[in-house]
């Protein structure tokens, strides 16, 4: 974990000799307290099969070769499932990286100790490729049974300097508690400074030889919830860093680093003739401003092969033999770079278009939330290109090939940029594209026989992040890999006979995702001796409710706005009429959006016309909301599944 | 067709010295370049890749050793068919070696790329096992193929094997234009095979080299509920003799005593117990009356042995050696032959004889009893000879033996007098010395491994409902709910009982989940209580729709397609529900569906309506025999399916009065 450590010699040599006092932790084992022995419950969570006594954590960033991590573990065993997860053992590691020191054992209910033998530790080389290597040493703590106290340590040594080491205080058993104890290097150039995220922990106090402590109780354990936000922003933890003082506010840290940035990199949008030529000839007769950046955005993405693509249908014996590009004239004339390359070339083709364009560094929130008091750029390790437009910066990211004009990856959209600039850097929030912006357009033209089966045709287009996820998932696919992904996704739902199956644009960045299909599926409706229900939701049949649990650990967090239109027709069987028909109706949620159903029959009483729109665009939830959310969500799942009754010769009666 | 036939020859004979030859260090060897001109028969479009050359040479030494070279060419149809573009060898550190690993790859266009060792991944072949000395070599082109490839390669091993057995599999799935099997004897040894799923593969035998060969073989798709690949595809069991008088590490089996002979060698010396292992059998077994109390007692102890997998010297038989029962009674953790010999070694102490019994877990159609061989079996439980007081349905009648209690300790959800169903009616070997022989286990009928359903429910005039549900599962059924309650943490189980429940009725709010493990007696009981808001379908306040089945049965057989080649295999359940639903007033049935009955040699399934005293009283049962069924009865098996599946979508309708 060392930075920029300037080369003492002298003072190495000196090290080298001293006894660590971290080292010395690998070769005892604290007293076991009789209360814990005698424990038969756990304390932080009552169901908790087994529950970490104590985690700590020795980080050595004086040690001579490297940083030494030594973790100490004791854990109480509760019940049989408990003594099944926690009794198998497996440290893994890396080239550069050693396990040392490994002791554990195993404390009896009655006391006995019974000691994990040497030769019972196991160093197994799980992979090996050329000079890669993933091993692991594995042991089984022995005669460990419900009440068991067990008990393992271990020394991890990085031979190579590392920053930014990301800590855990939570596991997936609950901790009663978790002990940081930090060393840091004496000769780093930068101080050493650690940040904790979803939780405080109390300040580093100082310890015994040259470490620092920090120690926090009673953590629950860490468990994923489906819908939830990444776990790096719902888990606590701590980054453990070396960098400069930042004293400065952090508007004025980020204006100070987009300055900084944008001479670092302002050769890499550097126009040539080359450049001006290819901008004239993609721009063609675009008269706006506009409409220039989006054939130059479009020229970018389809002209340009992204080799960071892994649809870009280079072997990995190709993307070998390919040059660097040093600048985006490189780019243009060799036709392929990575996706920043993809990005300075843009830049470029905008300012030789007579645009401002600059380039802007971005986070992701599908691994954590960019918080600008965080003054430092870890957490923004993307790029996009910003252009001004009057008084307003917008974004772009062409290397993104499936992302529309005038759209972000949803992981980009929403958060704080910062713009490089030399004169006006700063930060400015992307914004988040409309829930019309992503939409999944549904079409379906059906016939229902007398017998309840479902027939006709189908077609669905999917735009905006759909559109990105659908392309994403599909343009490695050869046709009949897609092909039998669609099929199968929806015989799994319908069941019943797919044909004619088309799916367009599967790696077309510029037009919609799009496939249609033929379907019957026998016993789609009801049947009884006189009636016949039918559940005119046709793409929500067989759908399951989106929360259908009560209790809620995490917020709810949906990726970006949405909406769902769907446009139904199903002609009825000759001699059934509708029968006290009526429409699930409307719900609306407020400011997050909402849901109407409408059903109508046509003057020749012979076909149902049904509509669904769906619209969502709250993207975080609170946990203490779920169950107002949850109340939406199985309202709207109730209405999907509302049936209309057929009856045999019935005058027909309709209720919208 | 003399030409032809000299023309067959002579390619044949090019290809054994193109066999023979050195590859060149980057260029494809000849036979492999021979194999892209090879014209292809037209197969169907879900067939992705043709195995062109599938061929293996073994050469056993005089003194046992066996030297095997392979040469193995496939053509990439589609690009889901990269993944074929594969070379993989296993081999056990201490036994065996990996010598030579080489692959190529030729493009549509003729450029070749080659692979050696800077492209050889080396990885642990079980990951999940603490330790294992079984490992595999691989190289993978899956990213640099394209349709119309052909990847090749040649791999030489030398090993040291155990057995003088070889299984080789004529194809693995995909389509194969040649596989063969060439084993070299030293002078006066011998060799014979058994042929399974095809008719007998005759040897050509030229001076002491036998090969067996299949050409043209079609691809076999895999079905739902159909039989193992092991039991559809071609496949023979070669045995080599030595000559009597010689004597190698080789070890051969000419019948099922054989085998048994040397399970008990490796088996019994293990099996010794000490002074804290019989003090413990005592205590457990203290307030045991009779003896099954008695092997139930230290069956549990055996269960609750950690499951920990620590595999030695593999490739010499420790995969069937048991650790001394004496260190896994120390350190309570072990593996199957572990805990089997475990129960053995305390069963002894208490004057309680037993035996090992090597089975193939997961498959009970697998094994084949006319090839005596360890190598048809996979996993190790235990036999324990009892009384005739002992009464239970996993009691089998051994000729020699008497009457043995079959048990599997590994199986911690199966108690004692119950056997898991993957292992049920498969044939194992009790390894007895020289009493011991291959012998089917015990089958228990499907009643023994019954689910039953009771549900109370109150439906409301608005649609709501109210319902308790009680199950009481035995047998296999309990186990298949006992495993998922133990598996899950707390909170993990009542978020499976929600999703369950709200798969039929909607917004469900469960109100109480109480399992309980009964787990000796063989029982599992399930208690929930939950309201459901919107469970019937209200139209216009005139009309009430709903389904009595208000919770799905636990599992279904699917059977979609209107074709099919394979033979169905269907596993045994039984399962018994009746639901009775409080109507509400001011309704009546206005339409039930029908009453069904379905009676096939395979099973039997009815439903029946009753209406009686404002109560709807729904009941439905299902007995499956487990059973591999003719292809040939597709259509009555997929429809009888069909028709369960109808049945239990039909509503009953209700209108105001």
């Amino acid at each position: 974990m060392k930075s920029n450590r300037p080369t003492v010699y002298l003072t190495l040599c000196l090290l080298w000799i001293l006894p660590s006092f971290a080292f010395a932790q690998t070769k005892e084992w604290k007293p076991i307290d009789p209360a814990h022995l005698a424990l038969k419950a756990p304390l932080v969570e009552k169901d908790a099969d087994a529950e970490a006594l104590f985690w700590e954590v020795y980080v050595d960033d004086a040690s001579n070769s490297g940083t030494d991590f030594i973790h100490y573990l004791r854990v109480k065993v509760f019940t049989e499932r408990g003594k099944e997860t926690q009794s198998k053992i497996d440290i893994s590691y890396f080239n550069g990286t050693s396990i040392k020191d490994i002791a554990a054992r195993t404390i009896k209910p009655d006391g006995t100790i019974i000691e994990l033998k040497k030769d019972a530790i196991f160093d197994r080389e799980v992979v090996k490729f050329g000079r890669f290597k993933l091993k692991s040493k594995s042991f089984a703590l022995p005669a460990i049974e419900p009440g068991s106290i067990i008990e393992y340590r271990w020394r991890e040594v990085y031979e190579y300097e590392t920053n930014y080491v990301k800590m855990d205080f939570q596991r997936d058993i609950p901790v009663q508690l978790v002990r940081y104890y930090l060393k840091p290097d004496p000769l780093a150039m930068y101080p050493m400074k650690t940040i904790t995220f979803q939780g405080q922990i109390p300040g580093f106090v100082k310890d015994k030889n040259g470490y620092y402590l920090t120690e926090i109780k009673n953590m629950p354990a860490f468990r994923e919830e489906p819908n939830m936000p990444p776990e790096d922003q719902v888990k606590m933890w701590m980054l453990v860093y070396y960098s400069p003082d930042v004293r400065k506010a952090p508007a004025e840290y980020w204006k100070d680093e987009g300055k900084r940035l944008f001479e670092l990199r302002k050769a890499d949008m550097k126009i040539n003739d080359d450049i001006r030529r290819a901008t004239t000839e993609a721009i063609g007769d675009a008269a706006t401003p506009e409409q220039k950046l989006e054939r130059i955005f479009d020229y970018c993405r389809t002209k340009i092969k992204n080799i960071n693509d892994d649809a870009s249908g280079l072997t990995a014996e190709q993307l070998q033999k390919l040059k660097d590009n040093n600048s985006p004239a490189d780019t243009l004339k060799r036709g392929y770079g990575t996706g920043t390359d993809i990005n300075f070339l843009f830049a470029a083709m905008a300012g030789a278009a007579g645009m401002e364009a600059r380039f802007a560094r971005i986070g992701d929130r599908s691994r954590k939330f960019f918080d600008p008091n965080f003054t430092n750029l870890y957490f923004m390790g993307g790029y996009n290109i910003a252009v001004r437009f009057g008084d307003q910066w917008k974004f772009f990211d062409p290397s993104s090939t499936y992302v529309p004009f005038g759209m972000l990856r949803w992981q980009e959209e929403g958060i704080p940029a910062l713009i490089t600039d030399s004169k006006e850097p700063g930060l400015v929030k992307t914004p988040i594209s409309s829930a019309e912006k992503s939409m999944k357009k549904r079409q379906a033209r059906l016939k229902l026989t007398e017998d309840g089966s479902l027939e006709g045709v189908v077609r669905v287009e999917y735009t905006g992040h759909f559109a990105v996820e659908m392309k994403e998932d599909n343009d490695d696919d050869t046709p009949e890999q897609r092909e039998t992904k669609l099929r199968n996704a929806i015989k799994g739902r319908l069941g019943g006979e797919l044909s004619d199956i088309k799916i367009e644009s599967a790696n077309d960045p510029l037009k919609p995702f799009v496939y249609s299909y033929k379907v019957r599926v026998p016993g789609y409706a009801e049947r009884t001796g006189k009636r016949i229900f039918l559940q005119p939701a046709f793409f929500q049949r067989n759908v399951a409710a989106m929360f259908p649990t009560q209790n809620r650990q995490n917020d709810v967090y949906f990726h970006f706005p949405w909406m769902e239109l769907d446009d139904i027709e199903i002609q009825l069987p000759d001699g059934y009429a509708l029968d006290n028909a009526e429409a699930p109706g409307s719900i609306n949620f407020g400011e997050s959006g909402h849901y109407d159903a409408s059903m109508a029959i046509t003057k020749d009483m012979k076909t149902l016309v049904y509509k669904r729109n769906f619209k969502f665009q709250t993207l975080m939830i609170a946990k203490d909301l779920y169950p107002a959310l949850k109340q939406i969500f199985d309202a709207v799942h109730k209405a999907d599944n509302h049936a209309i009754t057929l009856k045999q010769g019935a005058a027909a009666t309709t209720k919208q | 067709m003399l030409k032809s036939l000299i023309v067959h020859i002579s390619q044949t004979m090019l290809l054994m010295l193109a066999l023979n030859a050195i590859a060149l260090a980057d260029e494809p060897p000849a036979w492999l370049k021979q194999t892209v001109s090879t014209s292809l028969p037209t197969y169907g479009k879900d067939v992705h890749a043709v195995v062109l050359h599938d061929e293996s040479r073994k050469t056993i030494e005089d003194d046992g050793k066996i030297k095997t070279t392979s040469w193995w060419a496939v053509k990439i149809l589609s690009r889901e068919g990269r993944g074929y573009a594969r070379a993989s060898e296993s081999y056990n550190t201490g036994s065996s070696k990996v010598k030579d690993m080489r692959a190529w790859l030729i493009r549509p266009n003729g450029q070749t790329v080659s692979y050696g060792k800077k492209e050889t991944m080396d990885m642990a072949l079980a990951d999940n096992d603490v330790y294992n000395d079984s490992r595999l070599r691989v190289i993978s082109a899956t990213d640099d193929v394209e349709p119309g490839c052909v990847f090749g390669y040649e791999i030489i091993t030398e090993e040291r094997e155990v057995f003088s057995q070889f299984l080789w599999f004529f194809q693995q799935g995909s389509p194969v234009l040649m596989s063969r099997l060439t084993v070299s004897l030293p002078p006066n040894w011998r060799a014979d095979a058994l042929t399974f799923n095809h008719a007998k593969i005759e040897p050509q035998i030229s001076g002491n080299s036998y090969t067996w060969e299949l050409r043209n073989l079609q691809p076999i798709e895999p079905e739902p509920a159909s039989p193992r690949m092991s039991k559809l595809v071609a496949h023979i069991a070669v045995n080599v003799f030595p000559p009597e008088s010689k004597t190698t590490m080789l070890r051969g089996f000419a019948s099922w005593k054989d085998v048994s002979r040397y399970a008990s060698e490796l088996n019994d010396p293990q099996s010794g117990f000490n002074d804290a292992m019989a003090a413990k059998a005592r205590e457990l077994t203290a307030s045991a009356k009779t003896e099954f109390e008695k092997i139930q007692a230290i069956g549990r102890h055996a269960q609750n042995v950690n499951y920990i997998s620590i595999q030695i010297d593999v490739g010499r038989g420790g995969g069937y050696r048991p650790h001394s029962a004496v260190d896994v009674f120390a350190k309570n953790y072990g593996d199957c032959k572990d805990k089997a010999n475990l129960m053995r070694a305390m069963l002894k102490s208490l004057g309680i004889e037993s035996y090992p019994v090597i089975i193939y877990s997961g498959d009970p159609h697998r094994v084949q009893p006319e090839w005596p061989s360890p190598q048809q079996f996979n996993h190790a439980i235990i036999a324990v000879k009892v009384s005739d007081a002992t009464d239970a349905a996993t009691v089998i009648k051994h000729p020699t033996l008497g009457r043995l209690l079959i048990f599997d300790p590994t199986d911690d959800d199966t108690p004692v007098g119950d056997l898991p169903d993957h292992e049920q009616g498969s044939f194992a070997l009790v390894a007895a010395g020289e009493a011991g022989d291959l012998v089917k286990m015990p089958v228990t009928p499907p009643e023994a491994n019954r689910m039953e359903r009771t549900v109370e429910a109150v439906l409301g005039a608005d649609g709501s409902l109210k319902a308790t549900i009680n199950e009481r599962s035995y047998g296999q059924a309990a186990v298949e709910e006992r495993r998922l309650f133990k598996r899950a943490a707390r909170p993990q189980y009542q978020k499976y009982i929600e999703r369950w429940i709200t798969q039929t009725a909607p917004a469900a709010n469960v109100l109480k989940a109480e399992p309980a493990d009964s787990s000796q007696a063989g029982q599992f009981m399930l208690d929930v209580e939950f309201s459901s808001p919107g469970y019937a379908k209200t139209m216009r306040d005139k009309l009430l729709v709903f389904k009595p089945a208000i919770v799905s049965r636990r599992s279904s057989v699917f059977l979609t397609e209107t074709k099919r080649t394979h033979p169905i295999v269907l596993e045994a359940e039984a399962y018994k529900e009746t639901v009775k639903i409080k109507l509400p007033d001011g309704f009546e049935v206005d339409e039930l569906p029908d009453a069904a009955e379905l009676n096939q040699p395979f099973g039997n399934y009815a439903v029946t309506y009753e209406v009686k005293d404002g109560y709807l009283i729904f009941r439905r049962s299902l007995v499956l025999k487990p059973s591999v069924i003719p292809v040939e009865q597709y259509t009555a098996v997929r429809s009888f399916f069909s028709m369960i599946l109808g049945a239990e979508q039909a509503p009953v309708v209700l209108a105001r009065k």
